[in-house]
């Protein structure tokens, strides 16, 4: 029966190399929590791309002509002459188009990041709360018994501290 | 007891926050009480007297209109620029000593947002009608002067009120998650909603990182613009003394520097009831206070040049502001803001006075206090002192007033208070970060079971 | 028209400078100098015109006088050498008025008639206009004003009582100025004459110093007194385009 297993590792080496043998040995790509972010992860895994990149042009952009289109659009709307100076007044307005499209960049971040990492956890999804503290945790899953038997066989090599199995109905 | 950070263990990092979020002493609740009560007495019932009675429960009169509100409103967000632009800068430049502290700067960055947000409502005739100043539409069919500095000020300010929070929620995630899992009750569901499931694999961290220095080097521009901006308020109108293009950098750097002179008071009072000794070390003290004397520096040397381009513009109107400034009715708060500006700061040279605690927590003080002063003069010796002699007066603030600018001080620290138990105030996973890893074989103190 | 449409015609009409020239009125106020005595029933007119406040003596002592118009004073020397010099001063309605730019819900703005008005509906009382205004006169309502019977049946009904909170300066007696625009329509007739409307100041003035009119006539009385060599602008350095001419005072101590 599907299952995952997980190694708690002492320190984040180990970690990394248990998740190298376990790719090289066939097995779906881990997944690796700790406390903290560690380095050499893409070596190992396989590199990560990013989409909150694009998250961030297109809300600094959406905010840059936003801001000016509501500071002109709305000096448009009811015009009021003030001080001599034209109605669309374009310092003033580049001002504002400059602060929306911080503030639609920075939300278009949090989205983008929201997305790209999929929260929030709706759904329940393994999670060892050692790792939280100061585990750094390999976890893969396995299809079958056997394949769980040779996870736990790699982990253990590589210096697992503990194994546990988690079956997909949580035991 | 332990005795140096080398035999901190991750999980004695989890158990001090842990426990300084749960564990709360008489003191912590005499504390909060007493700055609820001060809040209340000070700041909301004059406050509301003053809703009632109108602006003139202050001391402004014809040609003073702008008071100590104003005033107060451009300090607290002046010490507002510390902790996140800081927390940004430092973050980019990976400085590892910022790790510590951040959490805690950035917290007081948005706590001062929020009381200078408050200072606004307190400072305008009609705060009924305040919310006509953000542009959303109505059924009169207006819509805000967007030419108005006020309102490029209305902008800057939610955006970085937005951005603050923001910046510091997402910093934050990571250690919701870790003291999600030992509290319970009424905390723990709190956590759970906050930390959004957050488990720590690779994934999660490589868009956190990702995301935070995006941020970061969006809120850093962002900083630099939300003061400049609020100085604009003073430096586009044709008062002599304000009309000047110094007032950009000179806000900018003044807010820095009250900023970081706020971080170090921060810092000593959260080491000291916290119990964060080992993390908030004299090194902080010790680079915060080398960032102080630099921002000292750079600050007195603005203040001369506006008394040299004031002297050098050989214009009437600038001459009488100078002498005024200088020698007038405000002339002792204008030498008390030298000294505790320009001239105490510059104790912090001694590498000693840098690495004690104490006279550390006095200059920064004394620099707020300068720095209050400065806005405050900015504020009354301009106004009272413009073309028309004719209406040259003087202002003096009123007891409600002050009663105000000492509530509000209160309402920061009551935010402040609640937070530190809320929040976790500071950050695990980076002071795990700034630690050694654990390296592979057994550690010592497992070998010695 | 669409919106597309509107905004370019926005953006080519209000940007070239002087753009108020194409308004209907330029209403404009001479101050011949050398005919003002100084006696201050400008400023009564003013008062009893407009509504203003009586403050009284605890809040004048703190500095809030009300006066739409002031006299303002300068005594040079020493007794008994000592000599005044006093100008009235009110608001200058500059066609560049740096308190229009500033308030962030558009509470103040220049109006068709070439007048700086304030729209005390929609001051929400951040006194910026204020403190941008170097000639300072504009006047807060520091507290919720009430007049003595009787002199609250002396109101004028065509104008309104402000609350506290909101920002007011002299309007060029704007509701006179309505009334004589309504009244020209009504007669048909397209524009209103010279010397047809008044302000209260001009009307009260005794010695006729003051002078006001549309400037757009250049035949009216207003135009020919700007003409005269003595006009100048109080602080005409600061090219706010004040419509406000002083006639300099010339006369001796004969």
């Amino acid at each position: 029966m599907a299952s995952s297993a997980i190694g708690l590792f002492h320190d984040p080496d180990s970690a990394l190399e248990a998740a190298g043998e376990l790719m090289s040995a066939g097995f779906a790509r881990p997944e690796l929590q700790s406390p903290i972010p560690l380095h050499g992860v893409e070596a190992v895994l396989g590199p990560k791309k990013s989409v909150i990149r694009r998250f961030t042009l297109f809300g600094g952009l959406f905010g840059a002509i936003g801001g000016f289109t509501l500071a002109a659009g709305t000096a448009v709307l009811y015009l009021h002459p003030a001080g001599g100076r034209p109605i669309i007044a374009i310092p003033p307005f580049l001002i504002i188009s400059y602060e929306m499209t911080i503030l639609c960049g920075i939300l278009a971040t949090v989205l983008g990041f929201l997305i790209s990492a999929r929260f929030p956890a709706i759904r329940e999804r393994i999670y060892v709360p050692e790792a939280a503290v100061d585990k750094f945790v390999v976890t893969v899953p396995c299809e079958t018994s056997e394949h769980s038997d040779r996870a736990e066989a790699i982990l253990r090599d590589a210096g697992a501290e503990e194994v546990r199995h988690l079956r997909e109905d949580g035991s | 007891m332990r005795d140096e950070k080398q035999e901190l263990q991750y999980s004695d990092v989890n158990d001090d926050v842990v426990r300084s979020l749960v564990v709360t002493g008489r003191n912590y609740y005499i504390a909060l009480g007493l700055a609820i009560f001060v809040t209340l007495a000070c700041f909301f019932f004059p406050w509301f007297y003053q809703l009632y009675f109108g602006i003139g429960a202050a001391g402004n009169n014809h040609p003073a209109v702008w008071g100590t509100y104003l005033a107060s409103f451009i300090f607290w967000i002046g010490l507002s620029h510390s902790g996140t632009l800081l927390s940004c800068v430092l973050h980019i430049t990976n400085s590892e000593w910022r790790k510590a502290m951040y959490r805690s700067a950035e917290a007081m960055t948005l706590f001062s947002l929020l009381v200078a947000a408050t200072m606004i409502m307190v400072h305008v005739g009609r705060p009924w009608f305040i919310h006509w100043a953000v542009p959303y539409p109505n059924q009169m069919e207006l819509w805000p002067n967007f030419r108005s500095p006020l309102m490029f000020d209305v902008m800057a300010v939610t955006t970085y009120l937005t951005g603050s929070l923001i910046f510091i929620y997402m910093g934050s995630i990571p250690d919701f998650a870790a003291v999600r899992d030992r509290t319970t009750g009424w905390r723990h569901h709190l956590y759970v909603l906050l930390s959004l499931g957050w488990r720590g694999t690779d994934t999660e961290w490589h868009r956190l990182g990702w995301a935070y220095t995006f941020l970061a080097v969006l809120i850093i521009p962002l900083a630099v613009s939300v003061h400049s901006i609020v100085s604009w308020d003073f430096a586009m109108s044709l008062v002599p003394g304000l009309h000047q293009t110094i007032f950009a950098p000179y806000f900018v750097v003044g807010a820095i520097y009250s900023g970081t002179a706020g971080i170090v008071t921060v810092m000593y009072v959260l080491r000291k009831y916290m119990n964060f000794e080992h993390y908030i070390t004299k090194l902080h003290f010790d680079n915060l206070g080398k960032l102080l004397i630099v921002l000292s520096l750079i600050w007195t040397y603005i203040n001369v040049l506006e008394l040299f381009t004031g002297w050098y513009s050989g214009t009437s109107t600038e001459y009488e502001q100078l002498n005024y400034k200088l020698f007038g009715f405000y002339a002792p708060l204008y030498w008390e803001m030298i000294l505790f500006c320009a001239a105490v700061p510059l104790l912090m040279l001694s590498r000693r006075i840098r690495t004690s605690f104490f006279p550390m927590l006095l200059i920064s003080i004394a620099i707020n206090i300068g720095m209050y002063t400065e806005r405050f003069l900015i504020v009354a010796t301009t106004q009272v002192r413009q073309y028309l002699p004719d209406r040259w007066g003087t202002y003096v603030p009123s007891l409600v007033e002050i009663s105000i600018i000492v509530g509000s001080l209160a309402l920061f620290i009551t935010l402040f208070l609640v937070f530190v138990k809320i929040f976790p105030s500071v950050s695990i996973y980076e002071i795990k970060e700034t630690m050694d890893t654990p390296k592979k074989g057994k550690p010592e103190w497992q070998a010695a079971q | 028209m669409n919106f597309l449409d509107r905004f370019i015609s926005s953006w080519q009409k209000f940007r070239k400078p002087g753009y108020y020239e194409e308004f209907d009125y330029a209403w404009t106020m001479t101050i011949d100098l050398d005919r003002c005595t100084g006696c201050g029933a400008c400023v009564t007119a003013c008062q009893a015109e407009n509504n203003t406040p009586i403050v009284g003596e605890k809040e004048l002592a703190k500095g809030r006088e009300m006066q739409w118009m002031r006299i303002e004073r300068y005594w040079e020397g020493e007794y008994p050498n000592a000599r005044l010099s006093f100008i009235p001063m009110l608001c200058q309605h500059c066609d560049s008025a740096p308190c229009e730019t500033v308030c962030p819900v558009s509470a103040t703005y220049h109006n068709q008639d070439g007048l700086n008005t304030q729209i005390y509906n929609r001051c929400i009382g951040t006194r910026s206009c204020a403190v941008y205004c170097p000639y300072e006169v504009r006047y807060f309502n520091y507290n919720d004003h009430h007049w003595d019977s009787p002199l609250d049946q002396q109101l004028n009904p065509d104008v309104t009582v402000r609350e506290k909170g909101v920002m007011e300066k002299c309007t060029f007696c704007v509701q006179r100025i309505r009334q004589a625009k309504d009244h020209a329509k009504d007669d048909g007739r397209r524009r209103v004459q010279d010397r047809e409307v008044q302000p209260a100041c001009v009307q009260t003035c005794p010695s006729e110093a003051l002078v006001f009119g549309d400037r757009k006539d250049t035949n009216s009385s207003v135009s020919k007194s700007m003409r005269d060599p003595r006009a100048y602008h109080v602080l005409e350095e600061l090219n706010a385009l004040p419509s406000v001419v002083y006639l300099k005072k010339v006369a001796t101590d004969a």
